[in-house]
């Protein structure tokens, strides 16, 4: 036998213990974790509860933290939506608090975070006084951004049907040295026209002509779909109220109304999905699967009388 | 001739201690002078002072008090610097480099450029017997070759004053043989060398004046010859085809008998006991004389008298033991 | 070259057989693994993330190389002696100090400017890459000059912080020199702080003190410009100028000091 050979057989027990070793470590590890149920997933825990203290620590480096807890928002919103679990959105708030802390200057975590926190669930928490509070403070970091002030008074309008409060923000908006003309006449058009359905459609398609941001171009023509389905369940409601008239049998399906020659196909949303109609009390929604869900509830002396 | 190194009244004084600092006197008022083209030894037992003082003559340490000058020019100049060679006690270079590269950027250093550069440096390490490895990094040479690349930066200016702590400290016989030759040659060109050793067989072989350090002080020095010559304390005897009975007769009046071979002694004769008369008492004896030659003192004889005398105390406000009046001195000029 | 630029050029050299710049192996793998999960998490924000990452991470880097280097630069030497053999050839200790100092900063600025190529190289791939409509979103260009202004201030941040890990340097252990260096390096950012605090405490003398302390002690925040870049915010030449001036002549007085200090020691 060589000696190199020799050298390796003397080193074998060295290497059957380290193998040993480290197959027990494991092995406990493996026995223990079935007995204990894991730690809360690393989403519930902040690291650092305050933005302030976090920026403290940061020294020069807050930029590139900023962008972390940016991405743990995203990943926070996203993964909450897409989840099985409750839909429970308590970091969002202050996952966003500490990116703007860390950079106050972060235009898109103040924007996208307002609509974040004001959609209303399942979609959000349904928090529009937080995102106001939240593109308020973006306004102290930068106080020539008009968008922001354009932005809360979306979240007024849209979220809280707050006409007035709408108003005096697109107007203040319009006051700021660069802000484009359009704007005040959205103002106008609130306070006119607040909470009426062509009033929103028009504040929307001005949004999404004037944004070249893509994010927030998707998510106003959402809004513009969601209006178009409130005109359509209209018309449709029209249309299931003159097929009641005629007393059919329950359960109401389209099929039914097809065949009665009312509708020439399933009713379909501008997503495609098909709207739902009630068996019994033939009321016409969107369908379950909806990407438009949840429809934005209109104030009843808004809503245009269906026509008769 | 005029001095290549001169020191007047050179005083270092260090604080020891954390809690309660204290003065402590590493080198006491020397004075002496290193005349030019000769080879000098600083002597002493460790800690005597000796790297205290070559590091004031090369300006890693400033003096409390004194002064000194090398090649006539005050300590620190820099023009001096560029015909002086100083090879520090156990170097460490930059282990990075290969000798060639260190030796090449000292050389630059003394403002050499170009094809000589590269020419001198090749020169510096044949003088020190350091072929093929000069391609290699420093951290894989062994100490021996590490001092011998020191004695080649050393050497590398053409330098008139070459600088050595313990030039021969981690080499081997033959490194020891090598490096005396060397410090021979380098006097025989005219230069001057100051080392400083505590091994003082290589001060007897290589210097021609000597001053001996101990505790801080200069405690003797001058010319090596005018030291030692001073006493013969004895003979010593060789003689061979005796047995060693008849040798044993010789036990009341030799100091020592020693049996170096088969029918071979050698007999140490006190002073008081010519070899003469012993001589004719073993030639009756049918032995033949080999060799006879006187002891004398040896440095180190004179080195351990005076040495123990002058070690005690160096803190300040201690007694000093005295020191033996006939060979004592310190505040006195040595040359 | 003169003697401080023969220093300079050994210094580099060493930091060069150190391995030190294969920090820049780590720093281009980083940025361009970095570059391909952007796009997925961030919700169309791949410059700026880019910018960011690259802007920080050329100031960590640097600053653990000069801290590192800095202090062995000196106090390494000392400690193991090699500085009997040099300190004795013709040159005087600020030469020394001067020669090694200019050597880390060589050695600084190569980096730098390695990691300024790769950062333009990544975000060239990205302009060319990304559809107009998410390019439109962008504050900035992706190729935008202004980052050339916060790296500017960045290398005159770590010329600061060199020099004050050789004034430590000259005087303590490795080790030590090192702990002060970065405790004054993350003082220097918390610095602005000391300014206004006689809006905050009561105390008149120590608001005093604090303003003096805040002159006294290197104020790193305003080197960094690296937010401000990144969303387009103006950076005046005026301020460059100005901030660069005080790193100039901070470190003028420190490698001073170094050079007294170091001047008057003696190497037992």
């Amino acid at each position: 036998m060589s000696t190199a050979r020799r050298a390796g057989l003397r080193l074998a027990p060295a290497w059957i213990l380290i193998v040993a070793s480290f197959a027990a470590a494991v092995g406990a590890q493996v026995w223990r974790d079935r007995q204990t149920p894991p730690p809360a997933p690393i989403e519930r825990v902040l690291y650092l509860p305050d933005g302030g203290v976090v920026e403290r620590l940061a020294l020069s480096f807050d930029a590139i933290l900023a962008d972390v807890y940016w991405v743990r928002t995203v990943l926070h919103f996203g993964g909450v939506r897409r989840g099985d679990g409750p839909k429970r959105y308590e970091l969002l708030q202050p996952l966003l608090d500490i990116t703007t802390t860390l950079d106050p200057l972060f235009t898109v975590a103040y924007r996208y975070g307002a609509i974040f926190l004001a959609e209303p669930p399942p979609g959000g928490p349904g928090r529009p006084d937080d995102a106001i509070a939240l593109l308020e403070k973006g306004l102290e970091a930068s106080p020539g951004r008009w968008r922001y002030l354009q932005d809360i008074g979306f979240v007024k309008y849209w979220w809280k049907r707050d006409y007035e409060g709408a108003a005096r923000a697109f107007k203040q908006a319009s006051d700021v040295e660069g802000a484009p003309w359009w704007l005040s006449s959205m103002a106008a058009v609130t306070l006119a026209e607040g909470g009426d359905r062509r009033a929103s459609r028009r504040l929307w398609l001005s949004l999404l002509e004037n944004t070249e941001d893509d994010w927030l171009k998707q998510d106003a023509v959402r809004r513009l779909r969601q209006l178009d389905a409130l005109d359509q369940i209209d018309q449709l409601e029209e249309i299931v109220a003159q097929y009641l008239a005629t007393s059919p049998p329950t359960p109401y399906t389209w099929e039914d109304l097809i065949a009665a020659g009312a509708l020439r196909a399933i009713p379909r949303d501008p997503d495609g999905v098909p709207y739902y109609l009630g068996p019994y009390t033939g009321r016409v929604d969107l369908g379950d699967e909806s990407r438009l869900q949840p429809l934005p509830v209109e104030p009843l002396e808004a809503r245009p009388m269906p026509s008769t | 001739m005029k001095a290549a190194v001169e020191t007047a009244d050179l005083t270092k004084d260090f604080t020891v201690g954390f809690w309660r600092p204290r003065p402590f006197r590493a080198l006491d008022r020397l004075t002496l002078d290193v005349p030019a083209g000769e080879v000098f030894g600083l002597l002493g037992p460790n800690g005597a002072g000796k790297t205290t003082t070559l590091k004031l003559l090369m300006q890693l340490v400033y003096p409390s008090s004194g002064s000194a000058r090398l090649l006539g020019r005050p300590v620190g100049d820099i023009d001096a610097r560029r015909r002086i060679g100083y090879l520090p006690e156990n170097p460490y270079f930059y282990d990075y480099l290969t000798a060639d590269e260190l030796l090449g950027y000292f050389a630059r250093l003394f403002g050499h450029r170009g094809p000589g550069c590269a020419k001198r440096v090749g020169d510096a390490l044949d003088q020190v017997g350091i072929g093929s490895e000069r391609r290699l990094q420093l951290r894989k040479f062994s100490k021996g070759m590490l001092q011998r690349v020191g004695l080649a930066q050393a050497l590398l200016n053409d330098p008139e004053l070459v600088v050595l702590d313990e030039p021969m400290s981690g080499l081997d016989p033959i490194g020891r043989h090598e490096v005396r030759a060397l410090i021979l040659r380098l006097r025989d060109e005219g230069r001057t060398v100051l080392f400083s050793s505590h091994i003082l067989s290589d001060a007897e072989t290589l210097c021609r004046r000597v001053a001996i350090l101990a505790g801080g002080r200069l405690v003797a020095g001058g010319r090596l010859s005018d030291l030692t010559e001073l006493r013969i304390r004895g003979w010593e005897v060789v003689v061979g085809d005796v047995d060693e009975a008849a040798v044993r007769r010789f036990e009341t009046v030799a100091t020592r008998i020693d049996a170096i071979a088969e029918r071979r002694f050698t007999l140490e004769l006190p002073l008081g006991h010519p070899p003469e008369r012993v001589l004719g008492d073993l030639l009756a004896l049918g032995g033949h004389l080999l060799s006879v030659q006187p002891l004398r003192e040896t440095l180190e004889d004179y080195f351990v008298e005076h040495v123990r005398a002058a070690t005690g105390s160096r803190f300040a406000g201690r007694d000093r033991p005295a020191v033996n009046a006939d060979s004592s001195t310190s505040g006195r000029k040595v040359g | 070259m003169g003697t401080i630029g023969l220093i300079a050029v050994n210094a580099f050299r060493e930091s060069v057989r150190d391995k030190v710049l294969y920090n820049l192996v780590f720093f281009a793998t980083l940025l361009i693994v970095a570059s391909y999960l952007v796009g997925q998490l961030t919700a169309g924000q791949e410059a700026k993330i880019i910018k960011d990452l690259g802007l920080a991470a050329a100031s960590l880097f640097g600053l653990l190389i000069a801290v590192f280097i800095g202090i062995g630069l000196v106090s390494k030497e000392v400690e193991r002696r090699s500085v009997y053999s040099v300190l004795t050839k013709p040159m005087s200790r600020t030469q020394f100090l001067l020669g090694k100092y200019a050597g880390l900063a060589l050695t600084l600025v190569v980096n730098l400017t390695v990691m300024t190529i790769a950062i333009y190289g990544v975000l060239a791939w990205m302009e060319w890459s990304s559809p107009a409509n998410i390019k439109a979103a962008w504050e900035a260009p992706a190729l935008d000059p202004a980052l050339l202004k916060a790296i500017l201030l960045i290398a005159m941040e770590l010329l600061l912080v060199v020099a004050v890990a050789l004034l430590f340097s000259t005087f303590s252990s490795p080790l030590l020199a090192a702990s002060l260096t970065l405790g004054l390096y993350i003082v220097g950012h918390f610095n602005a702080d000391l300014r206004n605090l006689e809006a905050v405490v009561d105390a008149p003398v120590l608001a005093a003190v604090a303003k003096g302390v805040y002159y006294a002690l290197p104020n790193l925040a305003p080197f960094d410009v690296k937010a401000q870049v990144v969303h387009a915010q103006p950076v005046t030449l005026t301020y460059v100028t100005l901030t660069s001036l005080y790193a100039v002549g901070y470190i003028g007085a420190l490698l001073a000091l170094a050079s007294v200090i170091f001047g008057r020691r003696d190497f037992k």
